[in-house]
């Protein structure tokens, strides 16, 4: 059991079509990665690191190819599945945040929850834990635009974290911020690392990647061995 | 697990409410303008019930007063009247063959009247617009019971009595709150008694309240205000029964053309109207009314649809990337289009309430400015509440697609 990668990817390939003209964007994807790992996934602008990001978060499917989340094949699940497979199963970082502007902090950390089963009290009392957890005891009812960059990633991060989901996908989370505060948030997805998450990161930065216990170079499609 | 599923179910129902209200209340630019528009249309609608409801409860009100068992017979053809032709044609031998010779009709009430003399109590003067003359039984007659006293008797009229019964308005103009029973009043220079007050009826019968009137003995205003003694304007019959009415009508106007030597083939020089004909006529006024108001209602409505509509359909799109945001943390396409549903339908019920109370204001002012007869009842609450729900989902339903079909990795970029 222990054994079992959280994450398969075997052949996997995407091709979109751009004004009727097929393009491959990955080629071919092969990759494990075990529970609790830290991986940095690098690579050129325009290498194919999102697209892979969005497969391996259940936001967009391969072409062809087989991919198991967790020992289950996600491949053929219906949307509504893949829904419910990403409330409880993925938690997102994004470059920019993506914070509903109108509701608190404590109402965004409780976002994804709000989809799922936990109770009402349970998920307040969560995302008060994660706010805290993330440095952000006194902002809980501060609106995203009260709080600096840093802050709103980190209350991105208490939300990523609110359904308590095996895996975090992170993509160019400190693409929007300075060294300093770069610094910080990658010092906390390290802490939420060793909580025994697996975390999934990408970037361009080799400074960052350093991070990682494993790195993974995506170079036009393909995985470089290093 | 069926249990669990459902608990899910109302939580999940309960929580899209919640974000849908917190949405609408952090849009509230958008969120006014679709109220307002809504709002229009739900004024229109309410007006319109409550005046259709009105008349219909008019016409009702004019139909029992009339009364379902009786005729009314007015001098000359009022349908199609001949030049030249005369208008006093029933006379009191008229009215005594009826009554004597008529099957089935029980009464047969000649009836006069004198217009705006000036009445006074002590030092309270007023101008009463009726001054009614009548036979024994007014109340009975007319259907409208008396709040207080007593009705004519035949000795009263057989004497010319100067006696009267006195309507709801100048009892409480003259008296206030005295009982204007056994009082003496004048009318002109005529004193009288009062000897009963009739209910109060209100409902206007086409200019001036109903219940501003004085009756008198029949005798007595014929005698002591000067009216011709020979002719009246029209006749009331009322019959035992009202099965057969239209055969008491044959029967009346052959009475009445035998009477008048109408040979065959010259026109009536008199109209028989029955509360048939009266409830037909109210009822094509109202089905006119209908039609105009609601077509008016419909566009009303139709407008503050769109403004729905599009405004929602701007919002959406202004809004993708919260909708994006929400699908990739694991919002299904279901919750997302419930919950713009949900944005649009408490939307438009707050449009309807306010909808409502605008138009019950506009209704009570059109009414106070006697152009329209207003009913409230829940009815229009009913229909106000239903259409606005029907149009939050209906127009909503559009931009909700649109919302729920949004891909997340399109809108969310970078
Ligand atoms: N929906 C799409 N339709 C067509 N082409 C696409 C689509 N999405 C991505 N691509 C193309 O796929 C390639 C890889 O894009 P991707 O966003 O995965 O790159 P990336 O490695 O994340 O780059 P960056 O570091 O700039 O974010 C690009 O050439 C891009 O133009
Ligand atoms: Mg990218």
């Amino acid at each position: 059991m222990s054994h079992h990668p959280v994450i398969h990817l075997e052949d996997i390939c995407k091709t979109f079509s751009l004004a009727g003209q097929p393009v491959e964007v990955l080629k071919g994807i092969s990759l494990q990665i075990d529970p609790g790992e830290f991986i940095a996934l690098l690579g050129t602008s325009g290498s194919g690191k999102s697209t892979l990001m969005h497969i391996l978060g259940l936001l967009d499917r391969p072409t062809t190819g087989r991919y198991n989340l967790a020992g289950q094949d996600v491949s053929q699940l219906p949307d509504e599945r893949l829904s419910e497979l990403r409330n409880s199963m993925v938690g997102f970082i994004f470059q920019s945040f993506y914070l509903i502007p109108y509701v608190s902090a404590r109402e965004n950390v409780m976002l994804p929850g709000l989809y799922s089963s936990t109770p009402g009290r349970v998920l307040k009392a969560r995302a008060e834990e994660l706010l805290t957890l993330v440095g952000l005891a006194d902002r809980m009812d501060f609106k995203p635009g009260q709080l600096s960059g840093g802050q709103q990633q980190r209350v991105a991060i208490a939300r990523a974290l609110v359904n308590d989901p095996q895996v975090l996908l992170a993509d160019e989370p400190t693409g929007q911020l300075d060294s300093k505060t770069s610094g910080e948030i990658l010092d906390l997805l390290s802490d939420i690392h060793r909580q025994g998450r697996t975390v999934i990161l990408v970037t361009h930065d080799l400074a960052t990647a350093n991070y990682a216990g494993r790195k993974i170079f995506l170079d036009d499609g393909r995985i470089k061995n290093s | 697990m069926v249990a669990s599923k459902t608990v899910d179910l109302v939580r999940l129902s309960w929580r899209i409410l919640h974000m849908a209200l917190t949405a609408v209340w952090a849009h509230r630019l958008r969120s006014c303008f679709v109220i307002l528009g809504v709002a229009l249309g739900i004024a229109s609608l309410t007006i319109i019930v409550a005046a259709v409801d009105g008349a219909e409860r008019k016409a009702y009100e004019i139909v029992d007063s009339f009364g379902p068992d009786a005729v009314f017979i007015l001098g000359g053809d009022i349908r199609n009247r001949a030049v030249g032709q005369r208008t006093n044609t029933l006379s009191y031998a008229d009215a005594e063959v009826l009554r004597q010779s008529l099957p089935g009709a029980y009464r047969v009430v000649p009836m006069r009247a004198q217009h705006n003399l000036p009445v006074r109590f002590e030092n309270n003067k007023m101008q009463v617009s009726a001054i009614v003359g009548a036979t024994a039984g007014y109340a009975d007659v007319w259907n409208w019971p008396l709040s207080e006293g007593r009705d004519f008797s035949e000795e009263d009229i057989q004497r010319g009595a100067k006696v009267c019964l006195i309507g709801d308005t100048p009892a409480n103009e003259l008296f206030g709150d005295r009982s204007p029973v056994g009082r003496t009043i004048y009318i002109e220079k005529l004193p009288v008694q009062v000897i009963g007050r009739l209910s109060y009826r209100g409902f206007s019968g086409g200019g001036g309240s109903i219940d501003e009137r004085i009756i008198l003995p029949i005798t007595t205003l014929t005698q002591r205000f000067n009216l011709d003694r020979k002719y009246f304007r029209a006749l009331r019959v009322k019959f035992t029964s009202t099965e057969n009415m239209d055969f008491h009508v044959e029967n009346l106007t052959s009475l009445l053309r035998k009477q008048h030597n109408l040979a065959e083939g010259q026109p009536d020089d008199f109209s028989i109207l029955t509360a048939d004909e009266i409830l037909g006529f109210l009822s094509m006024f109202k089905g006119g009314l209908l039609l105009f108001l609601g077509i008016t209602a419909a566009v009303a409505i139709v407008v503050g649809g769109f403004v729905l509509a599009n405004l929602f359909y701007l919002s959406v799109d202004e809004r993708k990337s919260e909708i994006g945001l929400k699908k990739a943390l694991g919002a299904k396409n279901s919750a997302i289009l419930l919950q713009v549903l949900a944005e649009a339908v408490i939307l438009t019920l707050i449009g309807s309430l306010f909808g409502m109370a605008i138009g019950m204001g506009m209704a009570q002012l059109l009414e106070r400015l006697g152009i329209l007869e207003i009913l409230f009842s829940w009815k229009v609450f009913t229909y106000s509440t239903l259409s606005s729900v029907a149009i939050g989902i209906l127009f909503g339903l559009r931009p909700a697609r649109k919302a729920a079909a949004m891909v997340p990795i399109e809108v969310l970029k970078g």
